[in-house]
């Protein structure tokens, strides 16, 4: 079916920054033209995205620590993700050329499955770093005037449509995430407040607070 | 403004390095400041003012200022953060317009209230919010020991003029409630304003507390603190 190119996640594999070349995009938009169902009809409903599932997993649970699950995300954040990566508003090499694969209407398509997806628990490794980083999610921390995780992301973890749910998601994507708010490589937070949260944090807290979210179950039991 | 913006920046790191210790620099564009008039409402302060706040509204606006104040806008006992509810929404409007004007100093809070993140609707909708919050909690209160002397200062020194013999403030005339705030939050803020640091202050008020001792502030902190919440029943005695 169609080609997914199955790029590795870890960092050796990593794919050259920046978009495809010209004739490999044609080459991809021939192969998406030709292929006999458009991809939107194959994400309907019951159907899990090929393309996607390489790093996501069918049910949108990744089991790759370098990717996020999306499994019950807001469908609107999912949408809003995607729409950015396709206007380079979001960058990254691994996920960038993916959203370009698409088409505006597979967007919502996409969104609304992984959406209504259940997510698997996280992994806490470290009970003695989660203790640590309840403290940040619940409290904050008044020395820098961090404000406490929970005031915007919900005690659980479980999180609104502006708000990402962040329960059960994998560390190694979190902090990457933090460090991407921090240094500005990731900067399409909505009135960049999440930046101005991470600039506030070290390294040492944002893996704290993130093993913390781990084991947070976002209200699914 | 620009200018502003970088100074508020600027003061940030430091701000963070001192954790408490509050910021003694003076605002550029507040009391102290050659052209500072108290309360020229700036056009933004207008604006909001004239809105129809939407309590429902409001609830989903004030998710980001959870993190800090508290989802029920009661901020901390222990004062860093100052208990929101019980103020006048009047109030409320005119120290966020003022800390987005640049006149009143917060760089702790500037990126999460500045108008990227937030709009004018999206205040009046937070300070309906607050308002309809009723719920009355226990609060960060002084040692108890200063509450007679506390009390002699409020009075003699003409503070209740303004602020009312019950701290209940007025709204109309944007004077705050200080009753049953939290005790370091109202230290802090004498200290700051004593210094003309805050930013925007009653240059009344300056006057009169330019010649208080660190002991006076503490006990009116102390006196203040123990009062009831300004919503509950009235003092039994006193009053008006
Ligand atoms: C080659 C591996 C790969 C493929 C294929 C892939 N993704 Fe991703 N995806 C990633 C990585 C890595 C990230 C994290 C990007 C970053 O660092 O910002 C990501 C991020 C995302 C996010 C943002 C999640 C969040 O929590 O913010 C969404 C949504 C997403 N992908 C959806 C999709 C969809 C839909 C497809 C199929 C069209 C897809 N991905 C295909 C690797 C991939
Ligand atoms: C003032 C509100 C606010 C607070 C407080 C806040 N966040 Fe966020 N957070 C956001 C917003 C907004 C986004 C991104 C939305 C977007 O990209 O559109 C976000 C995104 C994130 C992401 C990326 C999620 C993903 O799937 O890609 C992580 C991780 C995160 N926040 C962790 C935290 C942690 C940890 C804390 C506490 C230290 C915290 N946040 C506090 C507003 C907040
Ligand atoms: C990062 C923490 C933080 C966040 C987030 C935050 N604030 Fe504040 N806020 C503070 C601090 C600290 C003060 C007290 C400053 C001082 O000591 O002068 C304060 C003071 C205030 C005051 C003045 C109270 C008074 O009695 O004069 C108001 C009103 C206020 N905040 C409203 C808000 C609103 C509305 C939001 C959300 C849009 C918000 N704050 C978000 C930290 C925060
Ligand atoms: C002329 C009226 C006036 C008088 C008199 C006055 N104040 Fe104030 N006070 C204000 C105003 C107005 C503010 C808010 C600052 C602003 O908006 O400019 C304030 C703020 C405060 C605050 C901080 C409240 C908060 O929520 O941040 C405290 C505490 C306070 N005053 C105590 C006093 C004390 C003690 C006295 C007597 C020594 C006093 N004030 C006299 C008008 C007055």
């Amino acid at each position: 079916m169609i080609r997914t190119g199955r790029a590795p996640a870890s960092r050796s594999g990593r794919r050259r920054a920046g978009h495809p070349s010209k004739p490999a995009l044609f080459l991809m938009l021939g192969l998406l033209a030709s292929a006999s169902m458009p991809l939107a009809a194959q994400a309907q409903g019951t159907g899990p995205n090929p393309l996607c599932a390489a790093c996501h997993n069918p049910d949108g649970n990744s089991t790759i620590p370098e990717n996020p699950k999306l499994a019950g995300l807001d469908a609107e954040y999912i949408a809003k993700q995607l729409a950015d990566f396709r206007k380079h508003k979001r960058v990254s090499e691994t996920m960038g050329p993916m959203a370009g694969q698409i088409t505006e209407a597979d967007i919502d398509v996409l969104a609304a499955y992984y959406s209504e997806q259940k997510p698997t628990p996280g992994v806490v490794t470290d009970p003695k770093l989660a203790a640590q980083g309840q403290v940040i999610y619940d409290e904050g921390i008044v020395g820098s005037a961090v404000p406490a995780c929970s005031g915007c992301h919900n005690e659980d973890g479980s999180g609104t449509a502006k708000y990402p749910r962040l329960a059960g998601q994998h560390t190694a994507y979190m902090v990457q995430q933090m460090k991407n708010f921090k240094n500005g490589v990731r900067n399409n937070d909505i009135r960049e407040v999440m930046s101005a949260v991470a600039k506030r944090m070290t390294e040492q807290e944002m893996k704290a607070v993130a093993e913390y979210i781990a084991g947070l179950k976002g209200g699914n039991p | 403004m620009r200018s502003m913006l970088i100074v508020a920046l600027a003061l940030l790191p430091v701000c963070a390095a001192l954790a408490d210790a509050p910021d003694t620099a003076a605002s550029p564009r507040g009391i102290g400041a050659k052209d500072y008039v108290w309360n020229r409402m700036t056009p933004e302060q207008v604006e909001v003012l004239r809105k129809t706040g939407d309590a429902a509204r409001g609830r989903e606006a004030f998710r980001g200022c959870r993190g800090c104040h508290r989802s029920d806008g009661f901020g901390r006992v222990d004062g860093i953060y100052p208990k929101l509810t019980g103020q006048h929404a009047a109030v409320i409007i005119k120290q966020v317009t003022d800390i987005r004007a640049g006149v009143r100093i917060n760089p702790k809070m500037e990126p999460f209230s500045s108008d990227h993140a937030v709009s004018p609707q999206e205040i009046a909708d937070i300070a309906a919010f607050l308002a309809a919050e009723t719920t009355i909690k226990e609060n960060g209160k002084g040692p108890g020991d200063q509450v007679r002397v506390g009390e002699q200062i409020y009075t003699q020194r003409g503070c209740f003029k303004c602020h009312g013999r019950r701290g209940e403030g007025n709204e109309e005339k944007m004077y705050p409630a200080v009753a049953a705030q939290h005790y370091s939050y109202l230290l802090r803020e004498m200290q700051l304003i004593k210094l003309e640091a805050r930013g925007n202050s009653h240059p009344d008020m300056v006057t009169v507390l330019r010649d208080f001792s660190t002991a006076d502030l503490e006990a009116v902190a102390d006196y203040l603190s123990r009062m009831p919440d300004h919503r509950q029943a009235r003092a039994p005695e006193g009053g008006k």
